[in-house]
């Protein structure tokens, strides 16, 4: 055993959601320690290159990385102390506050925090939690897991493959690997709605005529080395296969975006109580667990649609928990409520589309009068207007993808375009991002493609991943 | 009874039966039934009837063909290459299972020039990896099969053995549970006669009151209990490697990616046996080819037995569920359905990394590799189990598997030289309890063997073998003073790679060092563990390939899940870049 360290509040997690509550907590007053287990900050952020986050924040549309980095930036900005490359192996309370168990590369420290925040996020539940059959071929993976092959390992986990699962990350990955030049056969529901936002229904599915098909499920999984095929099958009102719709697929790959759990492995070592609706803490309105002291949130807390919301819920627990180090806090007796995830998406008339503008995804209702005008309802705010005339007239879409680096450690940087881009040229400004290799060194906002193909739009790098204390 | 009067009579059932469509015809010390029928049922029906008294000499060989079928051919890995082509060597080894790997081992122990060769691109991947890992007590065989010999001397040796290799065992006993109270006398008797007739000395009735109080979470119906303290568990796979890796370490060679395609006789003998890999000269061969025995036993044309493939499937669940049992149990019902049923539901134990395992059933199957699983395996064992262990649940399943049996009609092992092949060892009909029995066969094989070999030169003890293999340092097992030392020696020990089973860079690093492991993720899973956890290697399966590439020295679009064509990578995106 090595060096031991004392702060006022330990935050365990370093994404979007540890972030904010070091941020808060540092603000607040108290002095903050973070653990990280991997290498950089951001969480799964690092991984999510599509844009659409900090709508509500920023009133921006960032992608993942641009996010992550703002509040990176605000971190270092603080002087906070993060370890990195640090996993916790063991948690316990003591007399006046906690003793958390870490290894390092230097060895094993113990850190004693008057407070503590966990933020350890969600993972992704699995093909055999699925009760997914047949054999066990290589081509199953989580769609998270395919997005880190595609999107910081820069490589190609499928040619052709069917996804199961409409969540919002399935259905990024539909787009993104149909950019990538992957073919998508369907997007496959075992519920009757979809499950992720209508905004990714519009812009991952319809944009690129990928079918979505409900109350459907893979049933067997095919091949002995790689997969070679799947069988789909129709699902009655239980969710259970319907005998003789069974179809085979022929594919290389299974992508799932079935659910996704929090992970609460360090809260079950505190004997924190779990909800068993959300598997979160129980907590209350504060944030704070069953366990004095300890506070919850981000992804381990409830599976979140929205990273902004993850961000509040950071800053609500780290507040509290310099409160709490402090010995000021004085505990809410009420209980948490789950914050609701938005309306899954309808069934759509030919006249109807989705706003996807924002988060929220309002579902227009767009009439041509006879004198030619445009009239369009079910939108809660003028943008909703603007879009539908823009999708009628000229719809414009963003891309975000990446760019490959002579960096073998850092083989691929997020990219994306400044301002939209006419539709239609989606597939020709990949074309020209395909092309770029960067060689230097580049920063977050840097412009690596000026004025793409003539549309107006830079293409600019959307992380600081190359910079050398990145 | 004499055999002709035997045949005869097994000829008038199956007549009576399926027609004049099968027969069966007695050849020396075999029984081969000929004829064609419809369906895979019909065949094994009719081969059961024509299992003789005489077990341990004579056997059933099935040559009925399934109407309209074709046979399914061994699956054999895609490389062709002259890496063994021309060897001249003692001991030819076919199978890298328990048994061909502990019987390698054992065989080092002589100064002998020894070839493993194993078809699949690793050791134990297909019978030896896919069962539940008990180490049985023999409590439910009677003397005079080699089963019940092997069952009762390899369980003794298990300690010994397992120290040696380094494998974590753990005797955590067995309780077989019985609800209904009025059979106790029952099996009292059968336990009093097992102890005293059979030699299996660690057998006791434990009443209700002891079950549950050292077994809180049981079924509170059980009335009693039939209860083995020598019961064990290990890792079947770990096990297998640990061997192997000991093999190699004593001058083994060990071949992977190898498949035994055919061979020539000459005189009631084997002169060379080819390959994928270039044709092998052996003075002797063992086979110890699993499911495939009765295959390799035919390319010597000495095919005595015949294999019908039993497939079995376990489920594992989350060890967080480790709290509801400790120990191996199972209900036992006897019951008129119970009795007639083909199907089991396995038992429930604590594997020896502490997840919990229920199964494994038991479906019979035409194919011999059909490893795919289907729901009805995982609701006929949770329908089982759950009356074992109410608190046994599927929604704390993270994975499942399937493996085959490898029995012959006479579901007893085949352990002997050829009947028409002088030179072939035959290590067959391996099933349960063949991963108990195998570190006790292994050591009458290896002498069998070393014996014959003597015969034709000297054969001396290899003075340099060391029976102790080093294992792979288990950090999130130490204390945190031992754990520190680890990681002062080496800090890849401190970088967490597997977040779910706690598996270090460093732990993942000396997997790749290790004697004989393919650079494969599922290679190092099954090693140190990354992937094997609640996640599934969702988390971890891109760094592991990253290190793998790194160790390796390739590209990571080269990393494979196993076998050469398990791609994970269809190539970099975009075409790669300058370093691609």
């Amino acid at each position: 055993m090595t060096d031991n360290r004392n702060c006022d509040v330990l935050v365990i997690g370093g994404g979007p959601a540890g972030l904010a509550a070091s941020i808060a907590a540092h603000d607040a007053g108290a002095d903050v320690l973070l653990i990280e287990r991997e290498q950089r900050l951001g969480g799964i952020l690092k991984q999510c290159i599509h844009d659409g986050f900090g709508l509500v924040r920023f009133k921006e549309k960032l992608s993942g990385p641009e996010y992550a980095e703002r509040f990176i930036d605000e971190f270092e900005k603080r002087g906070i102390t993060a370890l990195l490359q640090t996993f916790v192996t063991d948690v316990k309370k003591t007399a006046d506050g906690f003793e958390t168990v870490v290894v390092d590369r230097e060895g094993v420290h113990t850190i004693a925090a008057k407070a503590m925040v966990l933020a350890t996020g969600c993972r992704e539940r699995t093909a055999k939690q699925v009760s997914i059959h047949g054999t066990r071929p290589a081509g199953v993976f989580t769609a998270g897991t395919a997005q880190n092959f595609i999107n910081l390992c820069g490589q190609m986990p499928t040619k052709k493959c069917v996804i199961l699962g409409s969540g919002d990350i399935g259905l990024i990955m539909a787009r993104r690997l149909t950019l990538e030049g992957a073919e998508v056969l369907g997007v496959y529901e075992v519920k009757p709605t979809p499950s992720g936002l209508a905004r990714n229904i519009q812009q991952c599915l319809r944009d690129f005529d990928i079918p979505l098909y409900l109350s459907h499920t893979v049933t067997r999984v095919f091949g002995e080395d790689r997969l070679t095929g799947v069988e789909i099958a129709k699902v009655d009102e239980n969710m259970r296969p319907i005998e003789g719709t069974e179809q085979y697929l022929d594919c290389d790959a299974l992508i799932l975006s079935v659910g996704l759990i929090p992970e609460n492995e360090i809260s079950e070592t505190l004997g924190i109580e779990i909800d068993a609706a959300t598997r979160g803490p129980r907590c209350n309105k504060d944030q704070e667990t069953s366990v004095p002291g300890v506070f919850s949130c981000g992804n381990s807390l409830q599976v979140f649609d929205l990273v902004d919301y993850v961000s509040d819920s950071g800053e609500l627990a780290g507040t509290n928990a310099a409160e709490y180090a402090k010995g000021t806090y004085d505990p809410s007796d009420k209980p948490r409520v789950p914050v609701p995830l938005e309306e899954p998406a309808g069934d759509m008339a030919p006249n109807q589309m989705v706003c996807i503008t924002c988060p929220k995804g309002c579902l227009l209702t767009v009439d041509r009068e006879d004198d030619g005008s445009i009239t369009v309802t079910g939108n809660r705010c003028p943008r909703g207007e603007l879009f539908a005339i823009n999708e009628l007239t000229a719809p414009k879409r963003t891309i975000c993808s990446t760019v490959r680096t002579a960096f073998p450690e850092t083989p691929v940087l997020p990219v994306r375009v400044s301002t939209d881009i006419p539709k239609e040229k989606i597939f020709d400004v990949m074309n020209e991002i395909n092309k770029v290799c960067v060689t230097m060194k580049v920063s977050r906002g840097d412009i690596l493609i000026r004025d793409v193909l003539g549309t107006g739009a830079d293409v600019i790098a959307t992380s600081d991943l190359l910079q050398p204390d990145a | 009874m004499s055999g002709t009067n035997e045949i005869r009579r097994v000829q008038r059932k199956l007549n009576k039966t399926f027609g004049n469509a099968v027969t069966a015809v007695r050849e020396g010390d075999t029984i081969r039934v000929s004829g064609s029928l419809p369906t895979w049922e019909d065949i094994l029906k009719a081969c059961n009837m024509a299992v003789s008294k005489d077990k341990r000499r004579v056997h059933v060989v099935n040559d009925i063909t399934l109407e309209g079928a074709e046979p399914i051919p061994m699956r054999v890995p895609s490389v062709r290459d002259d890496a063994l082509d021309g060897k001249h060597v003692d001991v030819l080894v076919i199978g890298g299972g328990i048994s061909g790997t502990s019987i390698a081992r054992e065989l080092a122990k002589w100064d002998l020039d020894i070839l493993l060769v194993e078809k699949e691109a690793d050791f134990a991947l297909q019978a030896s990896g896919r069962n539940d890992g008990e180490v049985h007590p023999g409590i439910d065989l009677g003397k005079g099969s080699l089963k019940q010999k092997y069952v009762l001397e390899g369980n003794h040796m298990y300690d010994r053995v397992c120290a040696d290799l380094n494998v974590p065992f753990r005797r955590i006993g067995q309780y077989a549970c019985f609800t209904q109270g009025y059979l106790r006398p029952a099996v009292t008797l059968l336990a009093l006669w097992r102890k005293y007739h059979d030699g299996v000395t660690d057998v006791k009735i434990v009443g209700k009151e002891q079950l549950l109080r050292d077994n809180p979470t049981m079924n509170p119906d059980f009335a009693f209990a039939m209860y083995n303290s020598s019961a064990g568990i290990v890792s079947p796979y770990n096990l297998t490697i640990a061997y192997a890796e000991n093999a190699a370490q004593n001058g083994v060679e060990l071949s992977l990616n190898t498949a035994v395609l055919s061979m020539d006789t000459d005189g009631g003998a084997i002169t060379a046996v080819h390959t994928n890999r270039g044709t092998v000269y052996p003075a002797v061969v063992v086979n110890a080819a699993g499911v495939f025995a009765d295959d390799v036993a035919g390319m010597a044309h000495d095919r005595f037995y015949s294999i019908h493939p039993r497939r079995g499937t376990d489920t594992i669940q989350d060890v967080k569920s480790a709290k509801i049992i400790s120990t191996i149990a199972s209900i036992i019902e006897v019951n008129k359905q119970a009795l007639t049923s083909h199907t089991k539901g396995g038992g429930l134990m604590q594997t020896a990394h502490g997840n919990v395992l229920a199964g494994p059933d038991a479906v019979e199957c035409r194919e011999k590799e059909d490893f795919s699983t289907r729901p009805e395996s995982i609701r006929t064992i949770y329908q089982k189990q759950q009356k074992t262990v109410p608190a046994a649940a599927p929604r704390d399943i993270i994975t499942y598997f399937t493996g085959v049996r490898a029995p012959t009609f006479e579901e007893d092992f085949v352990i002997e030289w050829g009947r028409n092949c002088k030179n072939l060892y035959h290590v067959g009909g391996i099933q349960s309890p063949g991963l108990t029995s195998a570190p006790a066969f292994a050591l009458d094989v290896a002498k069998d063997v070393a014996e014959r070999i003597g015969q034709t030169r000297p054969v001396s003890k290899n003075e340099r073998f060391d029976p102790h293999r080093k294992g792979i340092p288990e950090l999130c097992k130490m204390a945190p003073e031992e754990r520190a030392r680890y990681i002062a020696e080496n800090p890849d020990y401190g970088v967490i790679i597997c977040r779910c089973e706690e598996v270090s860079k460093g732990e993942i690093l000396d997997a790749l060092n290790s004697p004989c492991c393919p650079p494969t993720i599922d290679a190092v899973k099954k090693r140190v563990r990354p992937g094997m956890g609640r996640c599934q290697g969702g988390f971890c399966s891109p760094l592991v390939a990253q290190i793998i590439a790194e160790h390796e020295g390739i590209p990571m679009t080269e990393v494979r899940k196993s076998s050469e064509e398990a791609v994970l990578f269809y190539g970099p995106t975009k075409g790669g870049g300058p370093h691609d």
